[in-house]
């Protein structure tokens, strides 16, 4: 039961509402409010909201990486100039999500944090090498995205930490990003299945192929497997089959209700697949 | 004097009389209403598919500060509810099905309604669990209902002419095995219901969103042992039916027992996912059909088996027997034709009504199995639909009688607008191209009632009307609204009898106090029935009204006409009175007279004996749809790029209204067919919520090209006829043709989910 309510203003204020324990924040509730709705999620006694913190909004070039704030909107990733022109992967994901409502509301931290294996802005973050900033009142740290996820709606975040930033190194000249989701209509789905393949264009083939899949594992995850079969290698049909079938066997998806193993599997190999098609013709 | 032209309302656009009112967000709907005094009811349901009841203690719930009443089977009458009086309100022994009550409270708020039901603990003895209707049958079976013991809930067998003798002249026949799921109607209103007792005459007043108010009240009056003429419906604006509010339900009954108990009114409201747990769901099938033709495409036969999963209850689901029967029998002309079908008890939920009524499921097999049998003689499927299609004039073999039809129009326009026969063909030879997006062409064809349905001895409509000194008219009707624009369409025929503007019309069709009866809302009836019982009302106060006009004109009330508020010469539209003021001169004389007329209004249909046949209707309504869709084979997903549609109304009333019916039911049909799945395992429903209940949503909407055929239907209102569910009927067996079309894989199962689809096309099982 909720008994106590902060709507906080600063970053401090927020991180000495949280050092109490058994908190809750809510940034854009999209997440928060449906699922301890439906008893999924038990609030904590103090609800901490941090929509009004402004040192978590806005984006900013800061020397050779973009800090996104984490609350910043779907729908800001979408429409956001830096976005567009340096992350372009991150806003085509942004506009493949939800609906209108749900994107002016939800928030890229909120992503981040309800670390659901099919968070649709987690896999364009590990193409783009994300890293997270989490700050206490005992301190702040910095770590890989990929590290920061534990299992489905786990993470290595602290109880009484705050995503305080999202920082991507600013690409690589050459570098190219694709997102694909897989959801049964066009609108307002949750991913089934995501694919994200990025690198540097160079002699036909991909350099420095960086790999990820959204709801085929406990959580968002890199594919080694399929980055290595990838690398270097000149995007013909072979190269191209090869690497599907590395990214099928890697994946780990389970049966639930939208969809069975099998066919996530067969979705990955058809999905990486047809990234990579469009890839090689440019 | 001031001349008025003739003009006609008929065929126009008009907006829903209601329309303003709810996109403003102003409509009030059982949701919204508090009564003074009232509680909160809530229900308690099993989370057992299928065990015996030991024991129930509700003494900690009873305690809770803010509770008023805790119910269980032990404090009501055991008087069991539905189709077969299978359905206890409150279980008492055992459970069959998830949805089932078990206990029931009435509380100050819905925080302690909620806490009061965590307190009531529940002893089961788990009993083993059926789940596949196939299994029913088979010896040592689990009986679900003990006055059942053999499964079987309800069976229907129809047969006209000889199927041996047909199959024997027939040069192919084919047979296949379709199933058909589950889904519901997913009204954005949910099922909800006030109870209200008047504390000094013990009256009692329900306010429902049932489309039945004249049926309900009955039932309710046999349910609670109360005389009918003390109970009193009252409908607020009710947020979609499309049948499911058909029936009477568990929770209707244990809100009036809380009412009763407390002395309180009692509003009890389902939660989203109780609706979707616990209201009905469209009628699943297995339906195996063999049907033949000869070489030159004329139909020899049909022989239909069906099964259908009746769920724990029988509720109007296992009724669907009843219409798939006619497009068995009737679509297309049949020589022979045998059918049977049983619903076999299983600890499933159970279906109810929702448009079409088992059509979609018979269109589906049928139509397949057009393309199939077109494709074995080597004929092209639009020329022998159109060689077995009826004409005017023909009788079917259960005694249909097409007064009307406009059957063959329809498949021809559908076929031109469309391009079917060039895109099918072009089509089919680009199947084995490499490209992993395949276009397909498909084609439905769908016959159903449009005149009523006399499933009961009466398939009537009452109506009063009344003119005020200011001609201002009420029209006082027993058919409710549920979202459909009847008050708009039965408005409209009136003002174009009376010369009088949509604005000179209030609807008043809520209350069994006041409105005179009507069978309800369904079988597409609304606008045939309560129209003609609506012009019928209105020619009778035109006649009264012309009738004083002659005296005072010194015409003849044939020289009259009734034009823009006004009486008119009829020949020239000379102004010879305004109306208002001769309705006061009427009132206001010595022979004091007001204008109100009644009329009731009954189809010249028949009520059908046990052999099933005879002319059901007034007369019936036919469509063609033609899909278009694109299949990506990389990942089994159909997107519906485009339906043509062509469809006998009779004629068009009100363009706006007909549209929006035609346009929303081509969605709910693409919405069968591609996305809606309720997903149950082991009785349990494991999507029950719009997450991962995929209903259509704006963009996944087709283009559509939507045409009208006029067959202005003699004894339709202006000629038309009903079309409430018919656009919904066609869209799975057309997306199934061209799914064919487009890959060459037949898909017999619904629905052609992504997944499903990919699955067929793998030849994976
Ligand atoms: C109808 C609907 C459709 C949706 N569709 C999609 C979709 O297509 N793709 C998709 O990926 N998701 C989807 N979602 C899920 C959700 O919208 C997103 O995950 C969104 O990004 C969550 O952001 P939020 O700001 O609303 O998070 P909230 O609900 O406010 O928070 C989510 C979680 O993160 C925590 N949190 C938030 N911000 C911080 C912070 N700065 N520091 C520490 N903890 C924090 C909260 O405590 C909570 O645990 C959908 C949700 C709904 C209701």
């Amino acid at each position: 039961m909720v008994e106590r309510y902060v709507a906080a203003k600063t970053v401090e204020e927020a991180l000495e509402a949280l050092s109490g324990g058994d908190a809750t924040v809510v940034a854009g509730g999209t997440d928060v409010m449906p699922q301890s709705q439906a008893g999924r999620l038990k609030l904590g006694r103090t609800l901490v909201n941090i929509r009004r913190v402004a040192a978590l909004s806005g984006l900013a070039l800061t020397g050779d990486e973009i800090n996104i704030g984490p609350l910043t909107t779907v729908a800001d990733l979408n429409e956001h100039d830096l976005i567009r022109q340096h992350l372009p992967v991150l806003a085509d994901a942004a506009d493949k999500f939800a609906s209108p409502q749900i994107r002016n509301m939800g928030t890229i931290g909120g992503n981040v944090c309800n670390a659901s294996p099919a968070g649709d802005l987690l896999v364009p973050l590990l193409l783009l090498n994300a890293e997270v900033e989490l700050r206490s009142s005992n301190g702040r740290r910095r770590m890989k995205l990929q590290d920061f996820f534990a299992g489905p709606g786990k993470s290595h975040k602290k109880p009484g930490e705050l995503l305080t930033a999202i920082l991507a190194p600013l690409p690589k000249a050459g570098f190219t990003a694709r997102f694909e989701k897989f959801g049964t209509r066009p609108a307002l789905d949750i991913s089934t299945v995501s694919v994200g393949i990025a690198g540097v264009m160079a002699y036909g083939g991909l350099q420095e192929v960086r790999v990820a899949f959204g709801a085929v594992a406990p959580t968002p995850m890199r594919g080694p497997a399929t980055e290595h079969a990838l690398e270097g290698k000149k995007l013909d049909d072979a190269a191209i089959e090869a690497a599907a079938q590395a990214a099928m066997q890697e994946v780990k998806p389970i049966s639930d209700v939208r969809a069975t193993d099998w066919y996530r599997r067969e979705l990955v190999h058809n999905l990486v697949r047809k990234v990579l098609q469009d890839v090689a013709r440019g | 004097m001031a001349v008025i032209a003739k003009d006609s309302l008929i065929g126009r656009r008009i907006p829903k009389m209601d329309a303003p009112e709810k996109t403003a967000g102003k409509t009030r709907y059982v949701q919204d209403m508090k009564l003074p005094g009232q509680l909160v009811g809530m229900i308690l349901r099993t989370d057992r598919v299928h065990a015996r009841i030991k024991r129930i203690d509700t003494s900690r719930a009873q305690a809770l500060p803010g509770v008023h009443a805790v119910l269980t089977a032990a404090d009501i009458p055991q008087k069991p509810i539905g189709v077969n009086k299978d359905n206890p309100p409150l279980k008492g022994d055992k459970v069959r099905c998830i949805r089932d009550e078990i206990a029931a409270v009435a509380a100050e708020s819905e925080e302690i309604a909620k806490a009061a039901l965590k307190l009531i603990e529940v002893e089961y003895e788990d009993l083993p669990g059926l789940f596949d209707p196939t299994q029913a049958m088979q010896p040592g079976a689990p009986v679900i209902q003990e006055a059942k013991p053999n499964n079987i809930a309800m069976v229907f067998d129809y047969a006209h002419g000889d199927v041996g003798a047909g199959e024997a002249e027939s040069d192919v026949v084919v047979e296949d095995e379709f199933y058909l799921h589950y889904v519901t109607h997913c009204c954005m209103g949910v099922s909800g219901v006030i109870a209200d007792f008047e504390p000094t005459s013990g009256n009692l007043t329900i306010y429902s969103n049932t489309q039945v108010p004249f049926l309900h009240k009955r039932e309710f009056s046999e349910v609670l042992g109360m005389d009918p003429g003390r109970i009193r419906i009252i409908q607020p604006p009710i947020g979609g039916g499309f049948g499911s509010k058909l029936d009477i339900y568990p929770f209707e009954p244990i809100a009036v027992y809380l009412a009763k108990a407390t002395r309180r009114p009692v509003k009890l409201v389902f939660s989203r996912e109780e609706e979707f747990i616990a209201s009905p769901t469209r009628q699943p099938a297995i339906v195996k059909l063999r049907s033949g033709c000869k070489k030159d495409g004329t139909l020899t036969f049909r022989t239909v088996d069906i099964l259908l999963d009746n769920g724990g209850y029988t509720s109007w689901g296992a009724t669907i027997p009843f219409v798939m029967m006619q497009t068995f029998s009737s679509l297309y002309r049949v020589p022979h034709c045998l059918y049977h079908t049983k619903a076999v008890y299983t600890n499933n939920p159970y279906a109810g009504s929702f448009r079409g009524y088992g059509n979609l499921q018979a269109t589906f097999a049928v139509e397949q199995q057009i393309d199939k049998m077109a494709e074995a003689i080597g004929m092209d499927n639009l020329a022998f639909r159109l060689k077995n299609a009826q004409a005017p004039g023909e009788v079917t073999g259960q005694g249909m009688v097409f007064k009307s039809c406009g059957f063959k129009e329809c498949l021809t326009t559908a076929a031109e607008r469309s391009g079917y026969v060039q895109k099918f063909s072009a089509n089919a030879a680009n199947r084995s191209k490499p490209s992993a997006r395949k276009r397909g062409i498909g084609m439905a064809s769908m016959l159903h009632v449009g005149g009523g349905a006399k499933i009961y001895p009466s398939d009537g409509c009452g109506t009063i009307l009344k003119l005020d000194d200011f001609a201002h008219v009420t029209l006082i009707t027993g058919a409710s609204e549920i979202g459909q624009g009847s008050e708009t369409v039965l408005s409209q025929l009136v003002c174009e009898e009376l010369g009088l503007p949509m604005s000179a019309v209030t609807v008043v069709n809520n209350d069994t106090e006041i409105t005179p009866w009507d069978v309800g809302v369904h079988a597409s009836r609304t606008t045939f029935i309560a129209g003609n019982s609506a012009i019928g009302a209105a020619r009778k106060a035109k006649e009264k009204i012309l009738a004083l006009a002659s005296k005072v004109a010194n015409l003849t009330p044939e020289q009259l006409d009734m034009r823009g508020g006004c009486i008119v010469r009829a020949e020239d539209g000379e102004v010879v009175m305004p109306l208002p003021k001769l309705l006061r001169s009427l009132h206001f004389s010595d022979k004091a007279e007001l204008v109100m007329t009644t009329n009731y209004y009954e189809p010249p249909s028949v009520h059908q004996g046990k052999d099933f046949k005879g002319d059901v209707s007034a007369t019936y309504a036919w469509a063609t749809q033609v899909c278009e869709v694109e299949v990506d084979t990389d990942t089994g997903i159909v997107k519906l790029l485009k339906v043509t549609a062509a469809h006998d109304v009779g004629r068009v009333l009100n363009r706006l209204g007909l549209e929006g019916q035609i346009e929303g039911g081509i969605v709910m049909g693409q919405g069968y067919a591609l996305s809606e799945d309720m997903v149950f395992k082991q009785g349990k429903l494991l999507n029950p919520a719009f997450r991962d209940y995929k209903l259509m949503t704006a963009p996944e909407v087709p283009e559509m090209d939507i045409s009208f055929i006029e067959s202005m239907d003699g004894e339709g209102p202006q000629g038309a006829k009903g079309v409430g569910e018919a656009p919904a009927i066609c869209m799975a067996a057309a997306i199934a043709n061209a799914i064919y079309n487009a890959t060459g894989v037949r898909m017999t199962n619904l629905p052609f989910t992504p997944e499903n689809v990919y699955r067929a096309l793998k030849g994976a099982s």
